[in-house]
């Protein structure tokens, strides 16, 4: 994919040109501000969340109206952690409010046995994959030439995680590893499709989120071996097709030496500081400037706690903070923005970002 | 305690601790075989070895999945032993109402507080995940509760605490119970704009919270 940037820097840049820079450490006119408005799109056309992630038409045109209100720089196609379960036969349950969540109580996998009954689908078919890359496309054919769309996928052991169970998964991975690995690359090779898919429906990039590359949940050796090792094909596969990698993990404590290795992304979007980094400053230092980073508010303060005033504040230490990283940083919300949120705070950070991002 | 005993302790705080359930199983009915104090080992073995790798869990040696094997390892050897345990006195009986709130089924970080409040010696009724608030409420009523811990994952489920402290309130039962909440997400802002009467943002930092309110230790 190639995308002309006005290098004539009089005016305003448009959403792509800006984030494209960022994405390349070259400084646009300012910093990017991304702050991951997804679900929360749903309330400024006033939908349900049920009828939102369900509906690509709904959700194309609250994600367009949520842009055109807030005014940020990229859309994110996260849907909900559960997209990819339900197609591989997970019962879901769609509250009317909120984001919808397995019926663990009917787990798919309900013993170790099950996971050989995980197989293979056809993601441009099935129902909820199939959404999302719809809603893909509908952000590209609306704003595709100005407002960059960035693809989902959730990673293969995340989805596992969601028709298994979480605990029962973790302990699966000591006393059943083979069984969950096989499960494992079942899922990645949807995965594959899956992405290519959305790059298909014109993705201008693809975001993948490996959720236990954490050091809250598992050893690093561990993630390699169940996760890295195997989605490595998907992030291969969407550079092949010409279309960049970028990285979501809003965990604990992320293993970026292994992600960097492994996934390889150009940047990655998430909500602590790296494993073994001490605070902000010190993963400023050991990190901006090897990889883009797409953060990193608390969302849960700046959605739910923060005056207009504290997110201004939040957000310039931020641009501050992340300055070292030369160009290389997009103000975000570490995690998705609060779908029961403060829109106006999200408006607010990209109102920070002009105030306080120019380069 | 006899050199027998002791060794036999040993040996079943290490099947925890290196994650042997079925070993577990078996050095406690072995426990029981012998005429050794049920107690005893429930106390020097599954909660020493659960102890210990709730301390590698600490130093990152060990992570979510290690942790739990080893909870489910104490839990076996406690199944056997429970029945047999007379006249213990941990020293309080208190008791803790824990669940995920409704909308979430994330319930790793409730898991670990649930473990670290029972090997304190806190009697632990989990209500699992995706828990309506007044659940919450009637069961802290029923069993009565001396602390409500509520557990979140999500943004959109925060406000699910809030409600029971709201139900609380409306059923004029607020001050029998205190409430605790605790998740990713959450903050001591927030635990204070709902009427919490505490936040731990790490498993471990939540007994010591509990213990705190309950009057076991002293407030800081």
């Amino acid at each position: 994919m190639t995308i002309a940037i006005r290098t004539e820097q009089s005016e305003e840049l448009s959403s792509l040109e800006r984030v494209v820079l960022a994405l390349q450490y070259k400084k646009p006119d300012r910093v990017p501000a991304a702050p991951l408005v997804c679900g929360a799109s749903c309330r400024v056309l006033g939908y349900s969340y049920d009828r939102w992630s369900q509906d690509p038409r709904i959700a194309i045109a609250s994600l367009v109206a949520a842009q055109e209100l807030i005014e940020f720089d990229g859309f994110l196609t996260l849907v909900d952690l559960s997209v990819e379960a339900e197609d591989f036969g997970q019962e879901l349950i769609f509250p009317e409010r909120s984001t919808a969540l397995p019926n663990f109580d009917n787990p798919f996998i309900k013993t170790a046995d099950d996971y050989s009954k995980v197989k293979a689908v056809d993601p441009r078919k099935s129902r909820r994959m199939s959404t999302v890359i719809e809603i893909v496309r509908g952000l590209v054919e609306a704003k595709g030439d100005t407002v960059p769309t960035m693809g989902f996928v959730y990673g293969p052991l995340g989805v596992l995680s969601q028709i298994r169970g979480h605990a029962e998964l973790f302990k699966d991975i000591i006393r059943h590893p083979d069984r969950v690995l096989e499960a494992v690359h079942t899922i990645n090779k949807v995965l594959v499709e899956y992405a290519l898919a959305q790059i298909e429906a014109g993705a201008h990039a693809i975001v993948l989120d490996p959720l236990y590359s954490s050091a809250s949940i598992l050893k690093k050796s561990t993630w390699v071996k169940f996760e890295a090792e195997i989605f490595k094909s998907v992030s291969d596969a969407i550079r092949d097709a010409g279309v960049p990698v970028l990285v979501h993990n809003c965990g604990g404590g992320v293993y970026f030496d292994a992600v960097l290795e492994h996934i390889n992304p150009i940047a990655i979007s998430h909500a602590y500081p790296a494993h073994g980094s001490a605070n902000w400053e010190e993963h400023a230092a050991n990190w901006a400037k090897k990889v883009v980073t797409i953060g990193v508010a608390d969302p849960a303060k700046v959605g739910h706690e923060f005056s207009q005033a504290q997110v201004l504040e939040d957000s310039r230490q931020q641009i501050e903070t992340f300055k070292v990283a030369e160009g290389g940083f997009i103000l975000s919300s570490g995690c998705e923005f609060p779908p029961n949120g403060n829109l106006l705070s999200a408006r607010t950070m990209v109102q920070a970002a002009r105030l306080y991002g120019r380069y | 305690m006899s050199a027998d005993q002791e060794e036999l302790f040993e040996r079943l705080a290490t099947a925890v601790f290196e994650l042997d359930e079925a070993l577990a199983a078996k050095l406690s009915q072995e426990v029981l075989d012998r005429g050794y104090d049920a107690w005893n080992a429930v106390e020097h073995g599954l909660l020493a070895g659960v102890n210990r790798a709730g301390k590698l869990f600490d130093e990152e040696e060990y992570f979510v999945p290690e942790l739990l094997i080893a909870a489910d390892a104490m839990y076996a050897g406690l199944a056997i032993l429970r029945p047999h345990i007379k006249g213990h006195d941990s020293g309080f009986n208190r008791k803790v109402v824990i669940g995920v709130v409704q909308g979430d089924t994330h319930d790793i970080g409730k898991n670990l507080v649930r473990i670290m409040l029972e090997v304190a010696g806190f009697e632990v009724h989990d209500l699992g995940r995706d828990v309506p608030p007044r659940k919450f409420v009637e069961a802290a009523i029923a069993l009565k509760a001396d602390v409500i811990a509520l557990s979140t994952l999500m943004t959109t489920t925060m406000e699910r605490m809030g409600e029971v402290v709201s139900i609380l309130e409306a059923e004029q039962v607020r001050n029998r119970f205190k409430v605790i909440v605790g998740g990713s997400p959450l903050s001591q802002q927030f635990s204070d704009r709902i009427g919490a009467d505490g936040y731990a943002p790490k498993a471990a930092q939540a007994v010591e919270l509990t213990k705190r309110l309950v009057g076991l230790v002293n407030a800081a």
